[in-house]
């Protein structure tokens, strides 16, 4: 497709009317003539053995319909992809103050509440783990008694070079710890699911969930059912940002389902069980070592990471895995010593979120890039465009970058910003009791799995009965506009106005298995097989019209909204009429694509590494308040690489989301969890940006050609996230001169600094 | 489940807390369905004040501006003789919660709830703002420093009604000064707050001032001999530096999961620092 | 103890009969079957839940069944007239303030309220009128640009409510 002939890429998003209705049915959403309700008891403490659970006060009340425990649970009870550990319903052992030890299905919420004050449990406190490091010593209590490394959950090295050598000859060596908070997602549709065993025995589950097919095999194997028979169904989701990645309500809603001859159940967490028992992004501490010459080039890199992976594995080694592949961020580093710990604690349950392991590791691998600046007295983009990885450069865990690298770019582009260019006269105006200051935080993001796991997708269009096109999603859609994007793709392949086309969401039933709606994969994997069907499909259309038609060769005809028409004639055929003359099977056309992976990269690390990455620099200017410690984002400027825009306004989306969730980490986000008891408990305690706490965000997009994705792009769901905390944590030190450990940067923190601090740094 | 009901006269609500004297009161709403929701909610007998004639609308006489307890926020935001007259409490006001909140809070339900957080009572400590409260007993007024005792306890008493803020009109304040401090800028709980207004001369001496604070003790923070120290000069640094080290003596806050007690103290501090230079050049 | 409550819903008249202390929430989303209006927090933090009551933006998750009586409740489903988009919507729609969607309908509620006390607002002050609904995926950018696009488009005299 030749630049310029974008026909229907453009336009509003085509779940937007739906949405702004109301209309729009979300998986809590589900309410329909007699159903029950659902809700689990949760163990709050953080470490016990479970010995008994009392549940014969609850399934006596009244409005009560059941109360099961583990002993109901009729296949493994256990959930985990990597380490198959997790209980459903607990069994024998607590291990955060989230476990669940009894499910109750009532007649109405009252019910609910009622039986679950009910039920009791006797348990034997353990000694809990709270921190990595103690959890790593010699004698630690163990959380997972059969786990032969003790608490660690996965631990990962990458050496290259000699950087001890390396760190002796270095003109300029800089070193910190940083610690990066536990962030809690915060969607606005908590998890909920709703269930019922349909006339065919099938297990019908209907979640807000990024991993259907994913989860239907685990919910198969963790209550002891077919995988034929159950059903997974993925609504528009009310936001996820990783925190649906995997099981949340399913197998306890279906457990449920299995247990009220055929009344449908319905589970919502409402928004403090959502916080106890939902996914957070996993803590990281990190030291860091960088070493540079005084022309500014990177000479050595020495961190070590630890993550806090919380009870369960789930997929905690693998967040801890991508953020130490992470660990130089976007730089050309020839010796690096990159360790990684993922260790399990009482704390809350880790999970993904946005950037998966690579916020953590940015943050600190960004701030030291800038404290070498700092200390070598260079501009800090200097110092980022003197080491920045460029196509074919190798990057710190010695990957060759053989696809778009538009990072330079990125820079190049920030310094010509005004924001950047006039930030001193900016500064010395800053108002009483106010300092300003300017900082800038860089990052790549991989597009996809890793090399040991195949990123797949398989999609399916077809020319419906009536003749419209239909994209079967396999990808779930959790407000990134994937599910509207797809339709674009196969309306511009096909040359069909995307508004008359139909999208199935996703339906283990319907639609084929395409991996997670995670990974900033959703466009650019399932995009390229859309492509690809979309293709197939043009070529049995084609062919039948031609057919039709009375032409020969399908190059003779060509498609148009609604139709097939001769070339340079009026004769036309519309796709209402033409699908009559092709059967079924031909109508429904697959396409396949699998993101690109190198093999030989599984030598390097645990899971390999990626290939593909996006990239991004970022600027932003705060005002600190030097009476109350609190900072301000006053301009925040987004450079990002993610290849060609497909959509501008879905872009930006993207951008400017994860800036307001990037600030939130930076500043205010602090999920407190103390000896494995959640503190923080509701969203006026967990304290997330409003509209007035964000700045206007400016979005600048280097557009390299990504020649292996759907029209030239690459993800970038997950990108821009990693660079605020760094931004900004830079500029804190630009206005005032103190670089602080542990973040958020609340007020608090920032007064405390201030005022303890003697000289300047 | 919960008996509620939402009289529209006093009479009624007095008839019914006579009836069933454990009967809790709201208004807005936005305190007592927060809390209580959804837990307790479903056991006790609710009475909504919302729609009681009596304890509506802003009025004023020759001496004194009467504001009913079931005003809300915004009503009170946008009244005009309250921005006039009262520009510190219309200020403090704004910066509650967000807009709902403001919709269904009410002044009466800020005081009643006396919360050490809440941001409108040190505007009204500084305006020296009366309860008045009325049962079938009859009706009684006290100073608001008076009515709230401690966090969440004043001395309304069962089967009695704050029924209206009386504040009078002559408070010779020209200059206000307010600033709350909180984790984020909307739908945030006071961390600290201050409220101040003074009358001054021309040069921006100060003739007479009150400050006040909030979220750093149990009750309002307000201080005779802190209030004295400014009479005489004008907001330069050396008397706000004074005035703020008196006033980390003087506060006492706790720590709890939005700040410490260390911090609230230095803030409370610092935010005196800010009216430095204000006054002069008007 | 069930109690009738009439009042004005997306104007038309409508009698529940409930126990008067449930949810205003519940009773719109589970009784009424308009599932628009979201509960996100339950605690008045979020403003997912918001509806117009006489005029003015509310949180349907903090007032009872019973605070209903003889109002004139709008909720997301009547804020469009005759089928037609209101003009925030429209906004919302066309300058890409909509992700997942499930803070929209309190959001368009709160913006369709904020604007008719302060129909030509400056960023800023759109800012605060939706201070009180959170979003979590869209960083509030296209929310603000839409906001001010309605606002300038229902003062221009286009039609819809």
């Amino acid at each position: 497709m030749k630049e310029g002939e974008r026909h229907f890429l453009d336009g509003p998003r085509l779940d937007a009317f739906s949405k702004v209705t109301g209309r729009e049915r979300y998986a809590a959403d589900e309410y329909a003539g007699e159903f029950f309700w659902v809700g689990a008891k949760r163990a709050l403490v953080p470490h016990a053995r479970l010995f008994a659970v009392h549940t014969s006060r609850a399934a006596a009340h009244p409005g009560i319909v059941r109360v099961l425990t583990s002993r109901d649970v009729g296949g493994s009870n256990r959930l985990g992809i990597v380490r198959n550990h997790q209980p459903v319903l607990v069994d024998e052992v607590i291990r955060h103050a989230g476990d669940p030890v009894a499910l109750v299905v009532a007649r109405s919420r009252e019910a609910l509440r009622e039986a679950l004050a009910l039920i009791t449990f006797d348990h034997e406190p353990l000694p809990g783990v709270f921190d990595p490091d103690e959890a790593l010593k010699e004698g630690a209590p163990r959380i997972h008694e059969d786990n032969e490394e003790g608490n660690l959950v996965r631990a990962v090295r990458v050496r290259r070079g000699d950087p001890d050598e390396a760190f002796r000859d270095c003109d300029v060596v800089v070193e910190g710890v940083f610690e990066t908070p536990r962030q809690e997602h915060a969607y606005l549709e908590t998890e909920t699911g709703w269930a019922f065993v349909d006339e065919n025995g099938e297990l019908v589950i209907i979640a807000s969930t990024q991993t259907p097919y994913r989860d239907r095999k685990e919910i198969a194997a963790a209550l002891g059912l077919g995988i034929n028979s159950v059903r997974v169904i993925a609504p528009y989701l009310g936001g996820a940002f990783g925190g649906k990645d995997g099981i949340t309500v399913q197998c306890l809603v279906g457990l449920a389902a299995l247990n009220t001859g055929g009344v449908p159940v319905k589970m919502w967490w409402d928004r403090r069980e959502s916080f106890l028992a939902g996914m957070k992004r996993l803590p990281a501490r990190m030291h860091y070592r960088l070493g540079a010459n005084k022309d500014g080039t990177f000479e050595a890199l020495s961190c070590r990471l630890y993550y806090d992976a919380g009870p369960y594995a789930g997929l905690t080694g693998e967040i801890m895995a991508m953020g130490a592949e992470h660990a130089g961020s976007a730089y050309r580093v020839p010796n690096v010593n990159i360790e990684g710990y993922c260790v399990h604690t009482n704390n809350t349950l880790g999970g993904p979120f946005r950037g998966f392991g690579v916020p953590q590791s940015t943050a600190g691998m960004e701030q030291v890039v800038s404290m070498a600046a700092g200390k070598l007295g260079m501009d800090p983009l200097e110092i980022r465009r003197i080491n920045a990885l460029r196509a074919g450069d190798r990057n710190c865990v010695g990957v060759e970058l053989n696809y778009s690298t538009g990072f330079s770019e990125c820079i190049d582009r920030l310094a010509e910003h005004p924001l950047w260019k006039d930030r001193e006269a900016w500064k010395a105006s800053a108002p009483a009791w106010k300092k300003r200051g300017c900082g800038v935080g860089c990052m790549a993001h991989a597009i996809g799995y890793p090399a040991l796991i195949p990123d797949e997708a398989n999609a399916r269009v077809e020319l419906t009965q009536n003749g419209a096109i239909r994209v079967y999603s396999g990808v779930s859609d959790m407000g990134q506009g994937n599910a509207g994007t797809y339709l674009r793709i196969a309306g511009e392949v096909l040359n069909q106005d995307p508004a008359t086309m139909e999208i199935v969401q996703p339906d283990t039933d319907h639609d084929l298995p395409s991996g997670t709606s995670s990974a900033s994969r959703t466009t650019y994997t399932f995009g390229n097989a859309v492509i690809q069907a979309a293709l197939s499909l043009r070529e049995v259309i084609l062919r039948a019209g031609a057919r039709s038609l009375g032409v020969e060769g399908i190059d003779s005809v060509e498609m148009i909204p609604g139709a097939v028409r001769i070339k340079g004639s009026t004769r036309q055929m519309a796709l209402r009429d033409l699908a009559a003359f092709i059967d079924a099977g031909s109508r429904s056309c697959k396409g396949h694509f699998r993101t690109p992976y190198d093999e030989s990269t599984l030598a390097i690390m645990y899971l390999g590494t990626h290939v593909l990455f996006s990239f991004g620099a970022h600027l932003a200017r705060i005002e600190v308040d030097t009476l109350t410690g609190r900072i301000d984002v006053v301009d925040y400027v987004a450079v990002t690489d993610a290849g060609r825009v497909l959509n501008r306004p879905v872009y930006d989306q993207q951008v400017q989301g994860s800036i307001a969730q990037g600030i939130g980490f930076a500043i205010m986000e602090d999920y407190v969890v103390k000896d494995g008891r959640h503190e923080t408990e509701d969203l006026a305690t967990y304290i997330v940006p409003t509209s007035l706490d964000v700045p206007d965000m400016v979005s600048v997009a280097v557009e390299p050609d990504e020649t292996t994705g759907p029209f030239g792009m690459k993800g970038i769901g997950e990108v821009v996230i990693s660079g605020c905390l760094p931004a900004i944590a830079n500029a804190l030190h630009d206005a005032c001169g103190v670089r602080i450990t542990r973040l958020p940067l609340t007020p608090e923190r920032v007064l405390s600094a201030l005022t303890g601090k003697g000289e300047k740094e | 489940m919960a008996d509620i009901r939402i009289p529209s006269s006093l009479d009624e609500v007095f008839r019914l807390l006579r009836d069933v004297p454990s009967t809790r009161l709201f208004a807005g709403g936005t305190d007592v369905m927060v809390r209580s929701f959804p837990d307790t909610l479903w056991r006790e007998s609710l009475l909504c004040l919302e729609r009681v004639e009596e304890l509506r609308g802003i009025s004023e006489s020759a001496t004194e501006v009467r504001i009913g307890a079931a005003t809300t926020l915004s009503e009170l935001i946008g009244s005009s003789l309250i921005a006039e007259r009262f520009p510190l409490l219309r200020q403090a006001a704004r910066h509650i919660g967000a807009p709902a909140v403001r919709n269904m809070g009410t002044l009466g339900g800020n005081i009643c709830t006396a919360s050490p957080a809440g941001d409108t009572l040190p505007p009204l400590y500084i305006l020296n703002a009366e309860v008045e409260l009325r049962s079938l007993k009859g009706t009684r007024r006290m100073p608001i420093g008076a009515f709230i005792t401690g966090p969440g306890q004043t001395q309304r008493e069962e089967g009695e009604v704050l029924c209206a803020v009386v504040i009078g009109k002559e408070q010779g304040f020209d200059l206000h000064h307010f600033e709350k401090v909180g984790q984020r800028k909307a739908m945030a709980i006071s961390v600290a707050s201050l409220a101040f207004a003074a009358e001054t001369r021309r040069d921006g001496t100060i003739v007479k001032a009150r400050c006040a604070f909030g979220s750093v003790a149990p009750t309002v923070f307000i201080s005779r001999p802190l209030n004295d120290t400014f009479a005489g000069n004008t907001l330069n640094r050396a008397v706000l530096e004074r005035v703020a080290a008196m006033v980390r003596e003087g506060v006492s806050p706790i720590s709890d999961i939005r700040a410490s007690m260390g911090y609230r103290k230095q803030v409370a501090g610092n935010l005196i620092m800010r009216l430095e230079g204000a006054g002069k050049d008007r | 103890m069930k109690r009738k409550i009439t009042f004005m819903l997306n104007g038309s008249p409508v009698a529940v009969e409930t126990d008067p202390s449930r949810r205003a929430v519940d009773v719109l989303r589970e009784d009424l079957g308009l599932t628009g209006t979201k509960e996100g927090c339950g605690s008045g933090e979020c403003g997912a839940c918001s509806i117009l009551v006489d005029d003015v933006v509310k949180l349907s998750c903090i007032m009872t069944a019973a605070q209903l009586e003889g109002r004139k409740i709008v909720t997301i489903e009547g804020v469009g007239q005759g089928g037609e988009l209101h003009p925030v919507q429209r906004s919302f729609v066309e300058l890409g303030a909509i992700q997942c969607g499930f803070c929209t309908p309190g959001m368009v509620v709160a913006a369709v309220g904020f604007l008719k006390g302060n129909p030509d607002p400056t960023r800023e002050e759109i800012r605060a009128g939706i201070s009180g609904n959170i979003c979590r995926c869209t960083g509030y950018e296209k929310i603000i640009d839409a906001v001010e696009d309605a606002a300038a488009k229902i003062r221009g005299g286009r039609s819809g409510g």
